[in-house]
């Protein structure tokens, strides 16, 4: 398209030589501007832990990486942290695969309330599950105390249990994503030629999905050994990687080891991304198209009905558990040791305190984030100059990135003059923008897609310049996928810790924090209440994304009806 | 194909009803399906005719009624149990499997020895002319390639019906042609019996035994193509299989012996031969005239009858034939001349006489 057409165009109407320029440059000017900022506050960071890694005090070295390596104890972490990843992907797939099993070809009835199971976890913190497990299984927990368990959640099991059932949704999602992507003739027609439940998910469903499987196998599995918070609360004396940055830069101010640890929490990331790209290479079946038909529900066999069931109903117990012991702890000090039903934890100042930094941190990096979102995915869409895909995939990369990382990166990056930021709002804000920068984007660049370039053209050939473009046409478009970047990344963030729990300074506490902080020193009631009224804000986030997609669905139908 | 009377039908619907929700897509249908012949559902779109494959199938149960295949009730069983295979409109091809993987994988699933199966792919292979093509995978076919392998693929089993869900819409439309032939000739080799689907009402007239006209859940009518065609039972489907001009008239009179008729119409007076006996003098009837039964002419022929004088419209010539749209009145009436011969003259002609045929069908009007 574009640039040089509009500048052809332009010149023969005889405007000024610099505004023609300008006019014929902005988006790529934008873009500079844009790469700019990516640049400093997402790859800086991430090469300032790289550097420190191997920055003795008398220049390169690698004594670190000889110390990790060499040192029993995080050698065990690594261990464990690709244990933990291991075995959590294989649950929540499985899990993930049964229940979007059932919501894609169970009976009608169960579809929308196991869908609704499924993604309840949306809306909690990860760590409300770790939470949730103290209650039940710590050292004054309900269960424990109750009979007289000898052995505690902590450690491996505990990490495993919280982890999977935070990372369902996300399992769930991904599976029944590729289970409606699936052409439903096919299964029937193997059906049809005498192929039994069991039969066809063996020889037609699976190897199918197989592509789409693995990817989501790969994404939980980078998710689930990055993930802080619940390794944090119940991994007690077990190491995992996370949480061992966290006590390392923290506990003994040891950034070269922290570091190190960043370094190989990446690792695993950068490989399982270039293999995942490998692997679905030209991996994609394609068949004929004909008239989307939904999944009718089928007479399934009791060899795949009761085990489904069975995992089906277990996960969605548990989920409920969870959530419920949680609710009813926020109404006692510590429940099971006090038995008084209480409000104070809903009125303690420093939680409400907690809450109003972290509405004013993630309401900031909202506002950020959604713009730089949306001119983004504008010059990754609309741009036609070099280096187009690799701001995409830098600005994407921020999300698949272990929070720990870009903490660590932050306080290197970010402590000392001249890019003093630490000890305030502002880094913790940008912290939030750059890692959930990913969000704002992919919104805005579906959004995008959805509008023919013919009309940014059209305004063009008019005679407007490209900033009248853009400031008429572009965007009231894009203004839907402003705001919901502005809610993805408002509910992200408000929720976030990995990351965060590195920038906190005395005095400014975020909510999450401060439910890490209250869950780990024992006061149950104050993390299960400020856990409830995060709770509450995702829900009402939610909400008004709902409201925003069936708003504006409806508008870009009443368009289309009136092109017609 | 008329049924001995000792042979039962191979396929029954008894009265069949479906519902999803509250709503009623199969209002109540009936039909029998003979051995070994092929009968067309076809319809509009919406008009139930791929939920009533469906239910065939077994994919979708039956809400009331009965299906019964070769004598036996199959209501409740589930289509892996049913003798009945699908053709699916996008073919349903299993993209991890070659060719022959996907025409032999019925066999595998009913625990064919191998070298049974590698026969009878081979044997499928070589009906619809594929033979070279066993080790291909699915992507790296053609749509009309990709049509053959899943009709070897339904047949393999031998089914006792063919359910086939608008196998040819895929196709673009010289290959339909061709398609359309095969599989007539290959289902009248085999003799296998086939329900066949399909919106073209030109390909369900050219490739079926029976047509069964569908409209919002109910069957229409029920006749062989020329029946549909030549003696619609309503003007639902006059108009679908192909188009009409209708004209309204009343019968004047009908002699009893030579059943010659009169019919008084707005625009004269027109004679046919009446072959109903559900019309009765004094009746007010819908001609029903097919745009290539009219003689079009610029003066009226030796023989004066049926002659209606109209203003030419306009006259599109296109070779093999010439569309004409002719002004009777007020009422615009479309005639094909095929193999037109003055189409020189016709281009300028103002007015022309149009000749309504003897054999025009006619339809009872409701009062």
């Amino acid at each position: 398209m574009a640039t040089a057409e509009w500048s052809v165009k332009l010149q023969a109407r005889g405007g000024s030589r610099v505004k023609d320029f300008l006019n014929a440059n902005l988006i790529n000017i934008l873009a500079a501007f844009l790469f700019l900022l990516l640049a400093f506050f997402l790859l800086y960071p991430i090469i300032a832990v790289l550097l420190k890694s191997v920055q003795g005090p008398s220049g390169f070295t690698l004594e670190y990486y000889r110390i990790f390596f060499s040192t029993d104890y995080y050698f065990q972490s690594l261990y464990n942290t690709l244990l933990l990843g291991a075995i959590n992907t294989v649950v929540c797939v499985v899990i993930g695969f049964c229940l979007a099993y059932m919501t894609t070809r169970g009976p009608w009835l169960l579809r929308k309330p196991l869908k609704i199971i499924a993604l309840i976890p949306l809306i909690a913190p990860p760590y409300l599950f770790a939470l949730s497990l103290i209650i039940l299984f710590g050292r004054n927990g309900l269960v424990t105390r109750a009979f007289d368990l000898p052995w505690q959640l902590y450690g491996f099991t505990g990490v495993v249990i919280s982890q999977s059932l935070a990372f369902i949704p996300l399992a769930f999602m991904m599976i029944e994503n590729t289970l409606m992507s699936l052409n439903p003739n096919l299964e029937e027609s193997a059906y049809d030629m005498g192929a039994t439940e069991a039969t066809i998910l063996r020889t037609i469903t699976i190897p199918l999905l197989a592509p789409g499987l693995l990817k989501a196998s790969l994404l939980i599995f980078v998710m689930t050994i990055a993930e802080f918070g619940n390794a944090a609360i119940l991994g007690g004396r077990t190491p995992f990687l996370a949480p061992d940055t966290y006590t390392v830069i923290t506990g003994e101010s040891d950034f070269n080891m922290g570091s190190v640890l960043s370094v190989v929490l990446i690792a695993p990331c950068i490989v399982i991304f270039f293999v995942h790209n490998y692997l679905l290479e030209g991996k994609k079946f394609t068949t004929i198209g004909g008239k989307p038909v939904a999944s009718e529900p089928r007479k399934i066999t009791p060899l795949v009905l009761v085990p489904f069931v069975i995992i089906t109903t277990v996960a969605a117990g548990a989920i409920f558990v969870c959530f419920g012991v949680v609710f009813v702890a926020s109404f006692y000090k510590i429940l099971g040791v006090t038995h008084n039903a209480v409000l104070s934890n809903y009125l303690d100042f420093t939680s409400n305190h907690a809450i109003y930094n972290s509405i004013r941190v993630s309401f900031m990096a909202a506002v950020i984030g959604a713009t730089l979102g949306v001119l983004i995915a504008y010059v990754i869409v609309r741009g036609k100059f070099f280096g187009r895909s690799f701001i995409e995939m830098v600005s994407l990369s921020g999300f698949a990135l272990p929070g720990t990382v870009l903490g660590i990166g932050y306080l290197l990056a970010f402590s000392a003059p001249p890019f003093k930021l630490t000890g305030g709002i502002t880094i913790l804000a940008l912290n939030c923008v750059f890692r959930f920068i990913a969000v704002g984007v992919e919104a805005g660049i579906s959004k995008l897609h959805q509008i023919h370039i013919e009309i940014e053209e059209a305004s063009a050939d008019l005679g407007a310049s490209f900033l009248t473009t853009f400031y008429k046409i572009v965007l009231p478009i894009m203004f839907p996928a402003f705001i919901a970047g502005f809610v993805y990344t408002f509910m992200t963030a408000i929720v976030s810790l990995s990351a965060v729990v590195f920038l906190v300074s005395p005095g400014f506490d975020l909510a999450s924090v401060k439910i890490f902080d209250a869950a780990v020193y024992g006061e149950i009631g104050i993390a299960s209440a400020t856990t409830m009224k995060l709770v509450l804000i995702v829900m009402i986030c939610m909400r008004v994304l709902d409201f925003i997609t069936k708003k504006t669905r409806i508008g870009s139908s009443m368009k289309k009806s009136a092109a017609v | 194909m008329d049924l001995k009377p000792d042979e039962q039908p191979m396929l029954i619907l008894k009265d069949i009803h479906k519902f999803y929700g509250k709503n009623e897509v199969i209002k109540g249908v009936s039909l029998e399906v003979r051995k070994g012949e092929l009968v067309t559902f076809v319809g509009p779109s919406g008009c139930g005719k791929t939920t009533l494959l469906r239910l065939i199938g077994g994919f979708t149960d039956v809400s009331s009624g009965d299906i019964i295949l070769d004598g036996q009730r199959i209501n409740d069983l589930p289509p892996n149990l049913r003798d009945t295979r699908i053709c699916f409109q996008n073919y349903a091809l299993f993209p991890h499997m070659t060719v022959a993987e996907n025409i032999g994988y019925g066999l595998k699933i009913n625990k064919w020895p191998r070298n049974r199966i590698e026969a009878r792919v081979r044997e499928l292979l070589k009906m619809v002319e594929m033979d070279a093509f066993g080790d291909r995978m699915i992507d790296k076919l053609s749509g009309g390639q990709q049509q053959r392998v899943a009709f070897a693929r339904a047949l393999s089993l031998e089914p006792k019906v063919l359910l086939l869900d608008e196998p040819l819409s895929n196709l673009d439309a010289n290959l339909r042609l061709v398609m359309r032939e095969e599989i007539r000739n290959l289902q009248e080799k085999l003799q296998i019996t086939t329900v066949f689907v399909t919106h073209d009402q030109f390909e369900a007239m050219a490739i079926s035994d029976r047509l069964v006209v569908l409209r919002d859940g109910l069957i229409e009518q029920v006749g062989s193509p020329i029946e549909i065609y030549e003696r619609p039972a309503n003007e639902f489907i006059a108009g679908f299989v192909g188009y009409v001009n209708f004209m309204e008239g009343r019968i004047a009179s009908i002699d009893e012996t030579t059943r010659d008729t009169v019919i008084h119409t707005e625009y004269g007076q027109i004679e046919i031969t009446l072959e109903q006996d559900n019309i009765v003098h004094g009746d007010e009837v819908l001609m029903v005239i097919r745009p290539e039964s009219v003689n079009i002419s610029l003066g009226r022929g030796g023989n004066g009858r049926n002659f209606l004088s109209g203003a030419l419209k306009s006259y599109m010539y296109a070779g093999s034939l010439a569309k004409c749209t002719v002004m009777i009145g007020d009422r615009t009436m479309i005639i094909d001349q095929y193999n037109p011969r003055d189409a020189q003259q016709f281009k300028h002609a103002e007015k022309v006489e149009v000749q309504i045929p003897r054999s025009v069908h006619l339809l009872k009007r409701k009062s």
